[in-house]
């Protein structure tokens, strides 16, 4: 080796260039999952040293959080390992010797490229937090990464400018998902004995109605051992399956309701069920508001309504979701009124008369739904629903798509500036070109066009 | 009105007192309606905003639902986009402006109302959304007001000088009393 200019450790590790990437480790031979692949041992900078100069230098790009805010720089070939999202290397801490141990997560093929994950750098620190996970999940998919390696993140994913944000808002910490906090839903499985079902029972599925589109973030197949088990769906009985594969009766399994959006996330729904890793991508309608009305519009378009849809989130202030959702139902109630503002306003009323202990105590003013309530909307509302809004005494109306010849919040008319009202309500029109307005058109259906 | 005999269109008016008085025994805002296909009523309806804790429940939207719901009235599959196209509304009070807009999507025939609602009155009273107001599609309305206007204004004193417990903030009403002199229009 020494002829190609590569250095190669006792583990038959390779350190050349990687495309792109610029040096990496690779493999010499094929290495058995669960070996050994490097023992790093590690320089350690104190906190005010680090503060002070490390974190103005390249080592800031190849640090590690240890405890007591040390920050560690991997001596060996700990350095050299480039992040994979799928990694085929794992590595502890062992705080007794200063060192960190690389593991290969799998049997690993002569000349991969052997690559660890950069997780959160929180993960690290205390290094004792390690020992929650059980080693199998470590080993699974690489979790227990833990740099403060920041430069692999892609671009794409950095934050858009304040400037380019169609408003200014106080942003909050992200919302991190605990292992208590994974929203769950209750689906069917059964496990497949024999390996040699699992082909047939593949086949089968493809062409049974068992219906996993509620579950297509989740993965089809657990294995644990010698047993397969298969994810079903998430019908009210247990569905039916083939005669002719041996099967065990099905039963009810907890599974994530949701992909994961981030890798801690990711390592608490894998323990449940293997889940789809989904993070978020830059131009995709995220969960402001705005977004979440879009896409509820456009998932009832699928259904043949048209495209509106008017969302009321929960107050900021608010400990308990009351966010309420609601969609034009024009089409399938064959009802011209029914717009969504109007459909959402009723389920508003509907669940606080639900709530209420003595349902004959109706007063005057209870009725007032919207009291400092946002509601955001796809389209402009009309003169019919803004006027509903100011009934119920809303706080501010946001809509996406102004309806010049219909709308009651400035189109046609502009109700809450006309003299007499007795509320007024804000009025914001979502800037153009920060939502893909695409399939939110409205035609003439029927003759119903306003809104 | 004793001793006059009613037109027809003081009888539907009448009957659409009816609902107002219910609605005021019910203790809500006392507004009630009719609406009538070839002279006969086809619903009755009231006011509901307490009763359903939405203030969008007006006497009008109460009876378009009941019509909407009712296969006979509205036959299911039927292309009309107007599915009130040949029938009347009277109302005791003005439409508000969300009514008076929902009575022209509904493709209402005509309205008859009593008093004006100058708070927001939809049919002239604050602005004209029945006819005044352009609108691409929808065909505008006639809406004629002062049918048993003092009728209905009376009642609607009735109401607010209750000694209300549903108003939003209860005030002491003690001191108020009903005044029956009516100004004219």
């Amino acid at each position: 080796m020494a002829s190609s200019g590569n250095l190669q450790n006792p583990a038959q590790c390779l350190v050349k260039n990687s495309p792109g990437k610029g040096r990496g480790v690779f493999a010499a031979t094929s290495i058995p999952r669960h070996s050994i692949v490097e023992i790093s041992p590690v320089l350690l900078f104190t906190k005010e040293e680090y503060e002070q100069h490390g974190k103005y230098t390249i080592l800031d790009s190849y640090t590690f959080k240890w405890k007591n805010g040390s920050m560690a720089l991997a001596l060996g070939l700990g350095s050299l390992f480039n992040h994979s999202d799928s990694p085929n290397v794992s590595y502890t801490i062992d705080a007794c010797t200063d060192s960190i141990r690389y593991i290969a997560a799998r049997n690993i093929e002569p000349d991969e490229e052997l690559c660890i994950y950069y997780g959160h750098n929180l993960w690290f620190d205390p290094a004792g937090a390690k020992a929650a996970v059980p080693k199998d999940e470590l080993d699974a998919d690489g979790w227990g990464g833990l740099t403060n390696l920041q430069p692999e993140i892609p671009s794409d994913d950095a934050i858009v400018p304040e400037e380019d944000l169609p408003f200014e808002r106080f942003k909050p910490p992200p919302e991190e998902e605990t292992a208590e906090s994974i929203r769950t839903v209750q689906a069917w499985a059964v496990d497949v004995p024999d390996q040699r079902s699992i082909g047939p029972m593949l086949k089968w599925l493809k062409h049974s109605e068992v219906d996993a589109d509620e579950l297509g973030h989740l993965k089809r197949v657990r294995k644990q051992g010698e047993t397969s088990t298969f994810l079903l769906n998430v019908s009210p009985e247990a569905p039916a399956l083939p005669q002719d594969i041996q099967l065990s009766e099905p039963f009810l399994v907890k599974v994530p309701s949701s992909a994961a959006l981030t890798t801690t996330s990711l390592a608490f729904k894998n323990v449940l069920w293997p889940t789809t890793y989904a993070p978020r991508r830059k131009g995709e309608a995220d969960d402001w508001s705005m977004g979440k009305v879009v896409q509820e519009a456009l998932r009832r378009r699928q259904q043949g309504e048209l495209p509106v849809a008017a969302y009321v989130p929960t107050p900021y202030e608010a400990s308990d979701d009351s966010s309420f959702m609601a969609h034009d139902t024009r089409q399938s109630a064959a009802h011209p009124l029914r717009h969504a503002v109007m459909n959402v306003i009723r389920h508003i009323a509907d669940d606080r008369a639900r709530s209420e202990d003595e349902p004959q105590t109706a007063r005057n003013g209870t009725n007032y739904l919207l009291t400092s309530r946002i509601l955001f909307t796809t389209h402009e509302p009309c003169i019919m629903c803004s006027m509903a809004l100011l009934h119920s005494r809303v706080k501010e109306v946001v809509y996406l798509i102004p309806m010049e010849k219909t709308g009651g919040c400035g189109g046609s008319i502009c109700l809450p500036t006309l003299p007499g009202v007795n509320h007024r309500f804000g009025i914001c029109r979502w800037k153009g070109g920060t939502i893909d307005e695409a399939g939110l058109q409205l035609g003439c259906v029927n003759g119903f066009i306003e809104l | 009105m004793a001793g006059l005999i009613m037109n027809h269109h003081e009888e539907f008016m009448a009957e659409a007192m009816a609902m107002a008085e219910e609605a005021l025994a019910a203790g809500e805002v006392p507004v009630g309606c009719v609406f009538v296909r070839d002279r006969n009523i086809i619903a009755r309806a009231r006011n509901r905003t307490n009763q359903l804790r939405n203030a969008t429940r007006h006497a009008e939207l109460e009876a378009i639902d009941e019509i909407l719901a009712d296969p006979v009235l509205t036959p299911p599959g039927s292309s009309n986009a107007y599915p009130l196209s040949d029938t009347t509304l009277y109302v005791t009070v003005e439409p508000c402006i969300m009514c008076a807009s929902a009575l022209r999507q509904m493709g209402i025939k005509e309205v008859f109302y009593g008093c004006a609602n100058d708070r927001f009155g939809g049919c002239e009273g604050v602005i004209g959304v029945n006819e005044a107001v352009q609108h691409p599609s929808h065909p505008p309305y006639k809406a004629t007001g002062g049918m048993l206007r003092e009728a209905a204004i009376l009642i609607l004193r009735r109401f607010y000088v209750t000694e209300n417990t549903n108003a939003p903030v209860p005030k002491s009403k003690a001191n108020r009393v009903l005044k029956t002199e009516i100004s004219p229009p």
